[in-house]
């Protein structure tokens, strides 16, 4: 029996991370932890390293970079290597024994859902972090387009700036370490993004929660202005400002799309009040189980009901500026300025 | 220039220091009734030096300290500006880098000089006076005047830095929160911090408890203060109480009745002015208000700093905390200065020259140890290691007689020079950007709003709305008179004045600032303060029933 190379996501935990990237490692932690993510399955480095063996695009590619390393360090070159490589990845079929095996966890998963042909996003996992690696491919329905999707996600570690990457790192051209995830594509009420820290001040007793209706994308790719709750951890008390929530992201069959918000959606809040402090509940623990500020991404899902319906996509230590921070500096110049009035 | 010069140096001259600066303003709040000649010259002579070299220490930008002028018992005060655009430019750098202190250490800072000035009283209060040589007493009054001088430079270099960050926090929760310094949710912001001088008003009220468990309340209820202590000691158990009150009085009586004057005993000396508080405290009854109201104003401001917090964008809320926590020293800076600096140094003063001065009486130099305070140093000195040789009678004989011809006449508020009037020299105070001047002289403009019908206008010094009888207070000698429940009126108030806050219900001002002692302590202990009305204590007289609404900065007067 060959190697296991498909896992649950609550198989898994973040000492996993070699073996499927950060991403699945990450939501098999979070599973762990109690933290409702949404349920899926992670495809090991080593699906993706038997598929390069056995489909023949790893010997395609290893001849294609050995016959032009000369010309792999212009620019225009790597532009066209990305293409001829993702060419050669995307063009192979899936070899039978892991097609069916792929597809079989697929149907194990609508099985669990108590759905067919659920609709499911598949995701890079990088064990490492690679520019380029940010493949997402949403709202993905049945057994082919799965088979089809991961592939692609493979693919998509030949991107430009991977292969540029590489180069600069010296990393072996034909070796990837990606992982991908498969896991039910919620359907989002609203999403965004939950840190617990005041990111520009380091004010560690606030949690931020984000928000807009639809995916998560419009909050984090920052198009929007989404809601922005400010949560006292202590007291709970919080304070709302409400975002201009014009566009959201919606998925439809075959992908996503922003769309308009319906007027009368705009300008009140998206998250409940019961929803917002399950948020933050969770969010707490979280920060207390990795004992550094987490910043996360949550979705509400509605065709669930509340508590059950939020679900976790990411949590990962927040970036924020530290509270020791410099402003004794800030204050003398501000003070000094108290003299020109 | 005259022999008797009792400043010399800095004896106002109008033809020439006129021509330096064109107004000069007497300080009202510590100088009138007019000093006596040698606290004259140590105020001036260091209070001075301090301002300087506080606003050098720090480069303040705009401002070079203040000029001071000794004229008949009165200081009068001018500001040194700085006056190109240049050196405005080159302080103001520098200023960044030597404020940087107060920012990152403000309780080191402040704590390192009170660790500091307390030694030096340690050393000059380990002198036995009585026992000393003539050589030592000397020595021990030099070192009070230099005491007194680094006593000032700390507290005007602590002063300069302190108020600035406080006016900084004023103005930022302007732009940032459109709340403004007369505003109550800003008073609630910076009240409900405990500090040294209330400290010693609860040390106060435990005594009263405990003479009411001893079975002395009813001693001290019945007596004067001046006869309590004397009454107290015929009794074992009242011994044992005076024993004990006498050294807490060691510890921290070593304040002056006045707060800038040395001719009236220290606690230390006549405990009459403590234990006439302890009578107050016993015929009140009930718990330390001080306590309670502490507990319930700490709990305003918490929710006022959230209130506040809330309005300042969530980006700005960093630097903008750390500011306020620096601005909330300022009440506490205000309260603690007067305990160790001011009031421990004039008494430290008053101590070093009664010494001196009971050896001048026994070898013949002089009548009464008292008479040292119309002496100056330099003539201290003339008689000092050779009391026995020199007579000082005539300088002081001739000195108390000018002295006692200033009481007769109240110095003016201001010498202006012809042509320049008294809206042109505040406008050059306020150019000045001196945070001394502004929180603590100036103040702010009262509005007057017909509509509201008031009788007098002022600025809010604390929140809140009051209805009694108006007590009058001209100067501290009279605050026994205050009782519980009056509203206390007067041209400003000092540290020695803060007891009587826990009995009354509101104040009213003729002068104040935000930082000016009435405002403070107010806020501290609840109570509305009106500032600012100018003519308070000519307008109302004591008895007549006033309303102050301190939040309208209104005051009424309802029997008139």
């Amino acid at each position: 029996m060959s190697e296991k190379w498909i896992y649950w996501f609550e198989e898994l935990s973040t000492a996993d991370n070699d073996l499927v990237g950060k991403k699945c490692a990450n939501l098999g932690e979070m599973s762990r932890l109690g933290l409702k993510v949404p349920p899926g399955f992670a495809v090991s480095v080593n699906g993706y390293e038997r598929f390069m063996a056995e489909s023949g695009a790893g010997e395609q590619i290893r001849r294609y970079v050995t016959e032009n390393r000369h010309l792999l360090d212009k620019v225009e070159f790597q532009v066209q290597a990305g293409r001829q490589i993702r060419e050669f990845i995307e063009s192979k079929e899936m070899p039978k024994a892991m097609r069916e095996e792929l597809q079989d966890r697929y149907t194990d998963l609508c099985a669990r859902l108590g759905m067919e042909d659920v609709p499911v996003a598949v995701r890079s996992s990088g064990a490492v972090s690679m520019p380029g690696q940010m493949e997402t491919y949403l709202n993905v329905v049945g057994r082919r387009e799965v088979t089809r999707m991961v592939i692609r996600v493979w693919g998509s570690a030949f991107t430009t700036r991977a292969i540029a990457f590489r180069l600069e790192q010296g990393m072996e051209m034909e070796k990837a370490p990606i992982g991908v995830a498969v896991l039910k594509m919620v359907n989002a009420k609203c999403a965004g993004v939950c840190l617990t820290v005041l990111p520009t001040i380091g004010d560690t007793s606030k949690v931020v929660v984000e928000g807009n209706w639809g995916l998560g994308e419009s909050v984090v790719s920052g198009e929007i202005t989404p809601d922005q709750f400010i949560v006292d951890k202590e007291q709970g008390e919080y304070e709302c400002v409400l975002g201009d929530k014009t566009k959201m992201v919606c998925y439809h069959p075959g992908g996503v799309c922003f769309s308009e918000v319906p007027h009368e959606k705009r300008c009140i809040p998206c998250l409940e009040e019961p929803e917002l402090k399950e948020i933050v509940r969770v969010a707490k623990d979280v920060e207390a189980h990795f004992k550094v500020p987490q910043d996360m991404e949550w979705v509400i899902d509605s065709d669930l009901s509340f508590p059950e319906n939020v679900f976790w996509v990411q949590t990962r230590p927040a970036k924020y500026v530290k509270k020791k921070e410099n402003n004794s500096e800030y204050l003398a110049e501000l003070m000094s300025r108290v003299f020109k009035m | 220039m005259k022999v008797y010069d009792v400043v010399p140096g800095l004896e106002f001259d109008p033809e020439r220091d006129l021509a330096q600066s064109p107004a000069w303003f007497l300080d009202g709040t510590h100088s009138v009734p007019p000093w006596t000649p040698m606290f004259g010259w140590f105020w001036i002579n260091f209070c001075r030096h301090g301002m300087q070299w506080g606003a050098e220490k720090l480069s303040l930008p705009t401002v070079k300290g203040w000029d001071w002028r000794f004229m008949n018992g009165g200081g009068y005060l001018t500001l040194l500006l700085v006056n190109s655009e240049e050196e405005k430019q080159r302080r103001e750098g520098e200023f960044r880098k030597a404020i940087l202190p107060f920012i990152q250490d403000y309780d080191g800072l402040w704590g390192g000089f009170v660790k500091e000035i307390l030694s030096r009283y340690g050393t000059l209060k380990k002198l036995d006076l009585d026992k000393a040589s003539n050589i030592e007493l000397l020595d021990n009054f030099e070192e009070t005047i230099d005491t007194c001088r680094r006593m000032w430079e700390i507290h005007m270099y602590m002063m300069y830095g302190t108020y600035t960050a406080y006016i900084l926090f004023e103005n930022m929760c302007r732009d940032l929160a459109g709340i403004d310094d007369t505003s109550p949710t800003f008073h609630r912001v910076v009240s409900g911090f405990d500090n040294k001088v209330f400290q010693v008003d609860r040390r106060l009220w435990e005594f009263a408890q405990r003479a009411m468990k001893d079975g002395l309340a009813d001693t001290i209820s019945k007596t004067d203060p001046p006869e309590i202590r004397q009454e107290l000691e015929k009794t074992d158990k009242g011994r044992a109480y005076m024993k004990d009150f006498m050294a807490f009085m060691n510890e921290d009586g070593w304040r002056m009745q006045r707060m800038s004057e040395m001719n009236l005993p220290t606690w230390v000396e006549d405990p009459a002015p403590a234990l006439g508080m302890v009578k107050q405290f016993i015929a009140k009854g009930g718990g330390f208000n001080l306590d309670e109201e502490r507990t319930k104003i700490a709990k305003e401001r918490q929710e006022a700093e959230k209130e506040l917090m809330g309005k300042v964008p969530a980006e700005q809320r960093g630097w903008f905390e750390q500011l306020m926590r620096l601005a909330q020293k300022s009440g506490i800076f205000s309260e603690e200065h007067d305990h160790y600096l001011d009031l421990y140094t004039h008494a430290m003063m008053r101590r070093s020259a009664l010494g001196l001065g009971r050896r001048f009486v026994k070898l013949g130099a002089l009548d009464d140890p008292e008479d040292m305070f119309f002496l100056i140093p330099d003539e201290v000195r003339r008689a000092g290691i050779n009391p026995d040789q020199f007579d000082l009678r005539y300088i002081v004989g001739r000195r108390k007689a000018d002295w006692q011809e200033w009481q007769k006449t109240p110095n003016p508020p201001a010498v202006l020079a012809p042509g320049f009037d008294l809206d042109q020299a505040m406008g050059v105070l306020v150019k000045s950007n001196d945070p001394i001047a502004l929180k603590v002289v100036v103040g702010s403009m009262p509005q007057v709003r017909p509509e509201l019908k008031a009788d007098l206008y002022g600025t809010c010094g604390s929140p809140g709305v009051a209805e009694g009888p108006a007590r009058v207070i001209m100067n501290e000698d009279e605050l026994h008179l205050v009782k519980e429940g009056d509203i206390l009126v007067a041209a400003s108030t000092s540290p020695s004045w803060t007891p009587v806050f826990s009995m009354i219900k509101g104040v009213v001002v003729d002068r104040g600032a935000s930082l000016s002692h009435a405002a403070i302590v107010g806020r501290e202990y609840g109570i509305p303060v009106v500032m600012n009305v100018f003519e308070g204590t000519g307008k109302i007289r004591s008895g007549q029933r006033i309303k102050v609404d301190a939040n309208l900065g209104t005051v009424y007067i309802l029997d008139k």
